[in-house]
């Protein structure tokens, strides 16, 4: 029993083929979000699929999930990233107790029961300041690329101090800090840890783990570590992050499938 | 009645009001087609999902005519008392006094949802300094500014101490404008202290003694006010006559809401409910009329529930809501997700309670005063919550901040210790403001999660 899950996100979309039968990941792949999201999703899709030698027809549900859920017409049934992500990661990581999902434009703090369900969750999507899009601004204002930012934070000896709870605002500060000639290592370790902040702002420090990190941000190194600091504890990136909403809804499809999804 | 009730959008009831029409619906003479409202700014109403019943169709039209019944008032005559921040207080006061009628002048915070910002009521408010750091119901300044909304008061009154900041802040400009305000001061209810005398107020809560003869002392005072406007004495049959009426209100507002919180499939929708229980406050003008749309709610529900027919979906999750929405489409959205709602914290459940009436009159008011949730500790506010929620038997709680409202920043996390200390239920926040088409998609995601996460805890 082959389903999918498509995780069209902010930034980007993401296409998981999941063999329910074989409990493996049949195809992956992974695009720049643009203005036709539909045909956008729908081409990777279908891309996938023949680079595999599956037709339509082979794959029996599809699951949409992310913030253009909707706009995906090829999908079957469309759930939220909330439930995706934490069945992706349960997946990967099935002792996870806390998923922190930092994406393009958002953050999330999912606490999962003992059945791996759902227990809570907590979302930032009214300020860019917890999210990748806060990355995206300072690595063009530092002159780097989102690869380039965790190498210069680990340089970082002294983290500037980012206090503003916007991103336009952080930039202004971020120009003051040039300005100032703070080294760009620390204004990058500064803006890591502000990021981490307003993810554990969220919830407070009592976070219990295992903790894992997912989402495209979890691919920037140094978050990881700003995490750890900020929650006092371990965090545990999830193995292909970006997929891992994707997967999540590929395998809610297959639960539909097979009965066990309410 | 056997079909099941829908929700209408505002064309298919101006539909549905033609064949009512046809069929010799007899109604009040304020009832009318909805969509009529529309010349008069109201533009969210297009967007609106509204109940099918000519019960609701009332209530509706009950909400949105108050203007013209304010404005009747003063062509008869009548003195007109605008009682501000009063969550159900003052207005029992001066509609036991016959030719007075009271209003809430604080509900214009409503007034820039239902005219999606038209008015630009906020905007003056921004003007004057009162800008969206403040909640909301400062829109309020504008229509005093406008006089569009509401005839001006005979006589303003509005609560002040242990009340919300933002409206005393906004309160006070208004006066700075040079509407005079009669202020009455509500202190913090505190739990009593040992040895002290305690008084158990309705709800529950305990205070001490000399709490309640301090707000009585002051109600007093607002009382001889009320006097002089309407060149009659408050006596105690008078008060208890008045509050034996609102008692009336409040008894047919409790049935309504156990039998829509509780009774599978809902019987009335979350909008609709959020209007009745609105009404509580203040009586939109006509406490009489109040009454009347109010009986025809309830007994439209009755009917439903003997039928078995409701508004929500198989299965539809049990969710408990705390404080009202500024853009009342949310409501919808809500029930569009798959939820209903199933017990209710809209900042007044003091309101809700009945008025003891086997006490002096002016004590029994001010222990009610006193027991509002907004004026104690917010964790007495969550106990009251918690209580509800397992009275309602919710499955999830959203706390619905109003943006710039100062308690809303921390009462959520307040509510979340307190419930989760011995109840594991999810619990979502969320911020609404008046006009939230901008922030359509992610309140869509925060409450679909919620219905997801339910869901998948409900046992097989």
């Amino acid at each position: 029993m082959i389903c999918a899950g498509i995780d069209a996100g902010s930034r980007t979309i993401k296409v998981v083929v999941w063999d329910g039968d074989t409990g493996t990941v049949v195809a992956k792949g992974l695009i720049d979000q643009g203005v036709e999201q539909a045909r956008l999703a729908q081409g990777l899709f279908e891309g996938l699929l023949r680079g595999h030698g599956l037709a339509r027809s082979d794959i029996r549900r599809i699951v949409a999930t992310g913030y253009g859920r909707n706009a995906v017409d090829v999908a079957d049934q469309t759930v939220t990233e909330i439930t995706c992500h934490a069945r992706g990661v349960r997946h990967a990581v099935p002792a996870a107790v806390t998923v922190i999902d930092i994406g393009g434009q958002d953050s999330k703090l999912i606490r999962l029961d003992s059945n791996g369900r759902v227990r809570d969750f907590a979302m930032n999507d009214r300020c860019a300041a917890g999210t990748g899009r806060f990355l995206e601004v300072v690595a063009a204002r530092l002159d780097t690329t989102l690869e380039g930012l965790g190498a210069l934070a680990a340089r970082s000896f002294a983290p500037a101090a980012i206090s503003s709870m916007c991103v336009v605002f952080a930039e202004t500060e971020i120009i003051g800090q040039l300005a100032a000639s703070t080294p760009r290592e620390d204004i990058v370790a500064g803006v890591q840890a502000a990021i981490a902040g307003r993810v554990t702002g969220m919830v407070g420090r009592n976070v219990d783990g295992p903790v894992v990190f997912t989402g495209g941000v979890a691919l920037v190194s140094g978050m990881k570590e700003a995490l750890e600091l900020a929650l006092g504890q371990p965090v545990i990136p999830a193995p292909d992050p970006q997929m891992t909403g994707a997967l999540g809804a590929a395998l809610v499809a297959a639960e539909y499938v097979s009965g066990t999804y309410d | 009645m056997t079909e099941a009730p829908r929700q209408l959008t505002l064309e298919q009831w101006d539909l549905r009001y033609l064949q009512l029409e046809q069929a010799g619906l007899a109604h009040p003479s304020y009832v009318g087609p909805l969509s009529r409202h529309l010349a008069e700014g109201d533009l969210r109403l297009t967007k609106l999902r509204y109940d099918d019943s000519p019960a609701a169709l009332r209530l509706w039209n009950f909400l949105l005519t108050e203007e013209d019944r304010l404005h009747e008032a003063r062509r008869r005559g009548k003195r007109i008392v605008g009682t501000m921040k009063d969550l159900g207080t003052i207005p029992v006061m001066a509609y036991s006094l016959g030719d007075l009628v009271a209003f809430y002048p604080d509900g214009a915070w409503w007034t820039p949802c239902v005219m999606e910002n038209s008015t630009g009521l906020l905007d003056i408010a921004d003007s004057m300094g009162i800008d969206e750091s403040f909640c909301p119901v400062r829109a309020m300044l504008g229509a005093f500014v406008t006089c569009e909304h509401f005839p001006i008061p005979d006589l303003l009154t509005c609560s002040v101490g242990a009340t919300c900041d933002d409206f005393s802040a906004i309160a006070q400009r208004l006066e700075g404008l040079g509407h005079r305000i009669l202020w009455w001061e509500v202190p913090h209810r505190r739990h009593p202290e040992e040895g002290e005398d305690a008084v158990r107020l309705p709800g529950g809560f305990l205070a001490p003694k000399g709490l309640v003869a301090f707000v009585e002392s002051e109600l007093r005072r607002v009382g001889r006010a009320l006097e002089d406007l309407a060149g009659r004495s408050l006596d105690e049959a008078r008060l208890r006559a008045g509050i034996a009426r609102t008692n009336r209100i409040r008894q047919c507002l409790a049935d309504l809401r156990d039998l829509a919180y509780t009774v599978d499939p809902c019987p009335m929708p979350a909008l609709e409910m959020l209007i009745a229980e609105m009404l509580a406050i203040h009586f939109c003008s006509d406490q009489d009329e109040c009454l009347a749309v109010l009986e025809d709610l309830l007994a439209e529900v009755r009917e439903r529930v003997i039928a078995g027919i409701g508004v929500s979906g198989p299965g539809a999750v049990r969710v408990f809501w705390v404080n009202p929405v500024a853009d009342l489409r949310v409501m919808n959205l809500l029930e569009q997700c798959g939820a209903r709602v199933c017990g209710t914290d809209y900042l007044f459940a003091h309101a809700l309670d009945l008025i003891p009436e086997d006490r002096p009159a002016m004590e029994a008011l001010a222990m009610q005063a006193l027991a509002d949730p907004m004026v104690g500790p917010a964790f007495d506010r969550a106990s009251r919550i918690r209580q509800d929620i397992a009275r309602f038997r919710s499955e999830a709680v959203v706390v619905c901040r109003i943006p710039g409202a100062s308690h809303c920043a921390w009462e959520g996390r307040i509510i979340q210790e307190v419930l989760h200390q011995d109840m594991d239920i999810p619990i979502v926040e969320i911020e609404v403001p008046p006009v939230s088409d901008s922030v359509a998609a992610t309140l869509r995601t925060r409450l679909e999660a919620l219905v997801e996460t339910v869901r998948q805890r409900r046992p097989r």
